[in-house]
C-alpha cells in the first residue's frame, strides 16, 4: 500500500476557502473584543463585581446545566428510540421531533408563564399547586424543551449510522439492552452528543428574552443591563468576553470528548442496526416518550397562544413576513451547509489554521445576539469608513451605505452567529468516514471526486443537511441581529411575534409564533425526502 | 440531479433576497422625480403606529420607511452609520433612551415651537433635541378587596414595612422601573432613593417575573396586594378580549401616586430629527403630524397613551376615568441624567 493512500481524501482548494470563510465569520466576535479592549474604563465593572456579578454567574451556571442536562436526556433518549426501534408513527415523528427547535425559547417562556403564573389557567386548575415556571430552573427547562432537537438530530444520525456490530456483540456477551446502550452505543455517540450539548449550552447562556421574562438573571442580563441601563456598550462587550471564554471551555471539552472517542468502524462495511420492533405497551410508551417533549415544547405553548389569539385582533403583514423569514433562512441554510461541509473537510486535513479558524467561527454563537449584531455593525461601518478616503478622492463623496442595512449584512450576521451550528454536525458526520474507507476507495481506483460523491456523501448527507436545517430554523427565530440589521420595511415572523409579545399582547403574537414552526416544516420535509432517497441509493436506510 | 436542484434553489432564494430591497433604494435616492420619503428608526412597535404612518402618508404623500428595533440598538446603528445614516426621525419609548441618543450626538437641534404651542415645557428637551408626543404614567395598582382607597397615596408609601410581602413588580432591567427610580433620585437624592428601593425589595411578595400585566394578575390571584405598573397595561386588560384579563382588572384599581406632593411619574414616547437626516423637511412634517389632533387622538384611542397636546378630543372611557392627574413637573430629560445612578442602586439593593 502506498504511504499516500493513508491520507484522508480532501477537496483540495475548497478547504483553503473554508478556512478563509470561517475566519471572516469570526470577525464580528473580534470586533466585539476590539470594542471591549479599546473602550474607556470606568468603575462600572467593579461595581458589578461587588454587587450582582456572583448572582449572574450562579444563574448562568444553573440555567446552562439544567438546559444541557434536560436537552441531553430528551435528545439522546429520543434519538435512540427513533434510530434503533420501530413503532407506530416513528417515521413521521423522526422529523416532527425537530419542530420544537422552531419555537423561540422566549415564546415558550411567555406562554408557560402565562399558563402557570398566579391567575393563569394551570394555576387556577391546580389551586396553585403546579409550580410557576420561572427562575433558573424554569428558564433551563424552557431551553431543554425547545433546544433538545440539537442533541436529538445529532444523536439520531449517529445511532442510525452506528454499525450494529458493537451493540450486538455486547448483547451477545450477555449485556441487557440498557447496559449495552450505556456502555457501548452511548460512548460511541459521544462526539455527536457533545457537539449538540455544547450548542444547547451556548444558546441558553447567550439568550436574553427568556431569562429576562422568567426572572433568572444570567450574565446576558448583566451585559444587556450594562448597555441599556448604565449606557456602556464597552462594558457589555467586556462581559460578553466572559461568555466567549466559557464557550472556549465548553467547546474545548467537546473537542476533548471527540478525540478521546475516535470510534472508527472496525470494518469499512457499514451495516446499520436493524430496528427492534416495539409493540403493545412498549410501542405506546415509545410514542408517549416522543409526544411528551412535543407537547411541552411545541403544542402546549402554541395552543395557549392560539387560544389567546381567538380573543385578539389578528396581526397584519404575516404573508410578507413569512416570505422574508423563509428566504433569509433558506439562503443562510444553504450557505451554512456549504460552509459547514467545507470546514469539516478542512478540519479533516488537521491543519492548525483550519482548527483555529473553525473554533473562532464557532465563538459567534457564544455572544448574545444583540452584542454580536453590534460587532457586525461596528465591523461593516469600520470597513465603510476605511474605504471613504479612497472613494472620496474618486467621487468626492463618502462611500454609500452599501454594507450595513442590506440583506447581505444580515446574512453575514447569521453566518457569523450560527457557524458553530453549521460546522458541528458536518464535522461529526465526516468523523464517521474513516481513512480506511478512503484507502479502500482509492484501491478500487476511485477518483477523489468519485470517492467523495459515492463514498463520503451517503455517509455524511444526513449530517450536512441537518446542519443546514439547524441554521434554517435558527435564522427563522433569530431576533436581535434581524431587528437591527434589516432593510427598511422588512419584518420577519420572529420580529412580529416579539413586538407583540414584548408589549404583552400574547394573543397577537400567537399567529406569527405558530407560523415559524410551520415554515420550518417545509425544509424538514425536503430534507427527510432527500435523505431517504440518498439512503436508498446507498442502501443504508 | 439532487445537488443541482439544491444549488438552483439556493441561487433562486439568493436572487429573491437581493430583489427584496427596493425600499432601501428609494430611501437612498434623492431624485426630484421620486416620491417624497421619510426614514424612521423607531423603538415603538404598536399596531397603532402603522395606522398613524398610513394616515400621514395619505395626507402628505410622504412615504414612510420604517425600521423598528430596541432603542439601544437603534442608537448604535445610527451612530455607527454616521454621516451615511439614512435616518431622518428617531423615536424611542423612554426618555432615558432619547437622552442617550442625544449624548451620542444623533439629533439635530430643532425649534419645536414651530410645531406646537401646547406641549408642556417639561416634555421638550431643554436643548431642543427631542420632543415628547405621548405620555405614560407609572402608577400603583391595588387589590380592591384587600386595600382601602387612601391607604396608599405615594410611591414612598410602598417602602413602608406595612407593605411587607405584599408588592409585585417586574425586574429592574425594565426601562420603566429605571426611569421611575431615576425620577426619585432627581427628586429626593441618591441616598433616599436607595433607601426606597431597598424598602421595595424588602416588601416584594415574590421575585420579579413577567411584564406589567403579570403583576396585575398577581394581585387578582392573591399573590400580592399592590403592584407598580404602567397605566395603559391596566387599560389593555380592562378592555381585553380575554375574559381572564378582564376578570383580573375588575378586582384591581389604580392609584396615581403623589397627587398631593410631587406628582405622578410620567415617561414619554418622544422623537427627534437625525443630525444627518437626508430628508429634514419630511422629518419635520412627521413630527408635526405626531402632534396633530388626528395622531394624538389615535394614541389615546389605540394604545391608551396620554396625549401631550391639550384640547384633543378622543373616545376612550377607560383612559378618561384615569384623567386628569398631577404629573411630576420635572423635565423628563432628568430621567436620562439619573438613569445610570438608578441602575447602580438597583444592583446594590438586589432588585433582580
Amino acid at each position: 500500500m502506498h504511504a499516500a493512500s493513508n491520507k484522508p481524501i480532501l477537496p483540495g482548494r475548497a478547504t483553503t476557502l473554508a478556512v478563509l470563510a470561517a475566519l471572516v465569520c469570526a470577525t464580528p466576535v473580534f470586533a466585539v473584543a476590539w470594542i471591549a479592549i479599546t473602550g474607556e474604563t470606568d468603575d462600572y465593572l467593579l461595581h458589578l463585581a461587588r454587587t450582582r456579578l456572583p448572582v449572574y454567574l450562579l444563574n448562568s451556571a444553573w440555567v446552562g446545566l439544567i438546559a444541557a442536562g434536560g436537552a441531553g436526556l430528551i435528545g439522546t433518549g429520543l434519538g435512540w428510540l427513533v434510530a434503533r426501534t420501530e413503532f407506530t408513527g416513528r417515521r413521521a415523528l423522526s422529523w416532527i421531533l425537530v419542530l420544537p427547535l422552531a419555537v423561540p425559547a422566549y415564546v415558550a417562556a411567555f406562554a408557560w408563564l402565562d399558563l402557570t403564573e398566579a391567575g393563569g389557567p394551570v394555576y387556577h386548575a391546580t389551586q396553585g399547586l403546579f409550580p410557576t415556571v420561572r427562575g433558573a430552573w424554569g428558564a433551563g427547562l424552557m431551553f431543554a424543551l425547545v433546544l433538545y432537537p440539537y442533541v436529538y438530530l445529532l444523536a439520531r444520525n449517529t445511532f442510525d449510522g452506528q454499525s450494529a456490530d458493537a451493540y450486538n456483540a455486547a448483547r451477545t456477551l450477555g449485556a441487557g439492552p440498557v447496559p449495552a446502550f450505556l456502555r457501548v452505543s452511548l460512548p460511541m455517540a459521544r462526539p455527536a452528543l457533545a457537539a449538540g450539548l455544547a450548542l444547547v449550552m451556548m444558546e441558553s447562556l447567550a439568550d436574553y428574552g427568556t431569562v429576562s421574562h422568567l426572572g433568572a438573571p444570567t450574565l446576558s442580563i448583566g451585559l444587556i443591563r450594562a448597555w441599556s441601563g448604565a449606557g456602556s456598550l464597552v462594558d457589555a462587550a467586556r462581559l460578553s468576553l466572559i461568555l466567549v471564554a466559557i464557550a472556549l471551555i465548553v467547546f474545548g471539552i467537546e473537542r476533548a470528548q471527540r478525540s478521546r472517542a475516535r470510534t472508527h468502524h472496525a470494518s469499512g462495511r457499514h451495516r446499520p442496526a436493524p430496528r427492534t420492533r416495539l409493540t403493545g405497551w412498549r410501542g405506546a410508551a415509545a410514542m408517549a416518550a416522543c409526544l411528551t417533549p412535543l407537547l411541552l415544547g411545541l403544542i402546549i405553548p402554541l395552543a395557549r397562544l392560539g387560544w389567546l389569539a381567538l380573543h385578539s385582533p389578528p396581526a397584519a403583514g404575516l404573508i410578507a413576513a413569512s416570505w422574508h423569514s423563509f428566504t433569509l433562512a433558506s439562503v443562510s441554510a444553504v450557505i451554512a451547509a456549504l460552509l459547514g461541509l467545507s470546514t469539516a473537510y478542512a478540519l479533516r486535513g488537521g491543519s492548525f489554521a483550519a482548527i483555529a479558524a473553525a473554533r473562532a467561527a464557532g465563538l459567534g454563537y457564544a455572544v448574545p445576539g444583540a452584542v454580536a449584531a453590534v460587532g457586525v455593525i461596528a465591523l461593516l461601518s469600520g470597513v465603510q469608513s476605511a474605504i471613504d478616503p479612497a472613494w472620496q478622492s474618486l467621487t468626492g463623496q463618502v462611500f454609500p451605505i452599501l454594507l450595513t442595512g442590506g440583506a447581505a449584512a444580515l446574512l453575514f450576521a447569521y453566518l457569523s452567529r450560527f457557524a458553530a451550528a453549521a460546522i458541528g454536525p458536518s464535522e461529526a458526520a465526516l468523523a464517521r468516514v474513516t481513512p480506511a474507507l478512503d484507502g479502500a476507495a482509492r484501491t478500487l481506483g476511485a477518483t477523489r471526486a468519485q470517492a467523495m460523491r459515492r463514498v463520503h456523501w451517503p455517509l455524511i448527507a444526513a449530517g450536512v443537511t441537518s446542519a443546514g436545517l439547524l441554521v434554517f430554523v435558527e435564522v427563522l427565530k433569530e431576533l436581535p441581529a434581524t431587528m437591527i440589521l434589516r432593510p427598511f420595511n422588512y419584518d420577519t415572523l420572529a420580529i412580529i411575534a416579539h413586538n407583540y409579545a414584548s408589549d404583552e399582547r400574547l394573543g397577537e403574537a400567537a399567529l406569527p409564533s405558530i407560523l415559524i414552526p410551520l415554515v420550518a416544516l417545509l425544509p424538514m420535509i425536503f430534507v427527510a425526502r432527500y435523505l431517504s432517497r440518498t439512503g436508498k441509493a446507498s442502501g443504508t436506510e | 440531479m439532487n445537488h443541482a436542484r439544491v444549488l438552483a434553489a439556493a441561487a433562486l432564494a439568493a436572487a429573491m433576497a437581493a430583489c427584496s430591497q427596493p425600499a432601501d433604494d428609494t430611501a437612498a435616492g434623492d431624485s426630484a422625480t421620486e416620491s417624497r420619503v421619510v426614514n424612521v428608526y423607531s423603538a415603538r412597535h404598536y399596531r397603532s403606529d402603522a395606522a398613524i404612518y398610513a394616515a400621514f402618508t395619505q395626507e402628505t404623500g410622504i412615504e414612510v420607511n420604517l425600521i423598528e428595533a430596541n432603542g439601544d440598538q437603534l442608537i448604535e446603528r445610527v451612530r455607527a452609520d454616521g454621516p451615511r445614516s439614512p435616518a431622518d426621525v428617531i423615536i424611542t419609548v423612554d426618555a432615558a433612551r432619547l437622552h442617550r441618543a442625544e449624548e451620542a450626538g444623533l439629533f439635530a437641534e430643532t425649534d419645536f415651537s414651530e410645531f406646537t404651542s401646547g406641549v408642556a415645557d417639561n416634555l421638550i428637551d431643554p436643548q431642543g433635541y427631542w420632543i415628547a408626543f405621548a405620555k405614560r404614567a407609572r402608577v400603583i395598582a391595588y387589590s380592591t378587596d384587600r386595600v382601602q382607597p387612601g391607604e396608599i397615596t405615594t410611591y414612598e408609601d410602598l417602602a413602608d414595612p406595612r407593605w411587607h410581602d405584599r408588592i409585585c413588580v417586574r425586574e429592574s432591567g425594565n426601562a420603566y422601573n429605571q426611569s421611575l427610580l431615576a425620577s426619585i433620585v432627581a427628586r429626593l437624592g441618591e441616598e433616599e432613593a436607595e433607601a426606597w428601593a431597598a424598602g421595595i425589595v424588602a416588601n416584594m411578595a415574590r421575585q420579579p417575573q413577567g411584564g406589567d400585566m403579570t403583576q396585575i394578575h398577581g394581585i387578582a390571584a392573591g399573590d400580592c396586594d399592590v403592584a407598580i405598573v404602567n397605566h395603559y397595561y391596566y387599560a389593555m386588560m380592562a378592555n381585553s378580549g380575554n375574559p381572564a384579563d378582564r376578570a383580573a382588572a375588575a378586582n384591581v384599581a389604580l392609584i396615581f401616586p403623589n397627587q398631593e406632593t410631587s406628582g405622578t411619574h410620567v415617561n414619554i414616547s418622544g422623537a427627534g430629527i437625525a443630525v444627518n437626516a437626508p430628508h429634514p423637511e419630511e422629518a419635520q412634517a412627521l413630527i408635526a403630524f405626531f402632534l396633530s389632533d388626528e395622531a394624538q387622538r389615535m394614541f389615546a384611542e389605540m394604545t391608551n397613551e396620554i396625549p401631550v397636546e391639550p384640547g384633543v378630543a378622543w373616545e376612550n372611557p377607560t383612559l378618561d376615568a384615569m384623567l386628569p392627574f398631577n404629573e411630576d413637573p420635572r423635565n423628563v430629560s432628568e430621567l436620562g441624567d439619573n438613569n445610570a445612578t438608578a441602575q447602580r442602586i438597583f444592583d446594590r439593593v438586589g432588585w433582580q
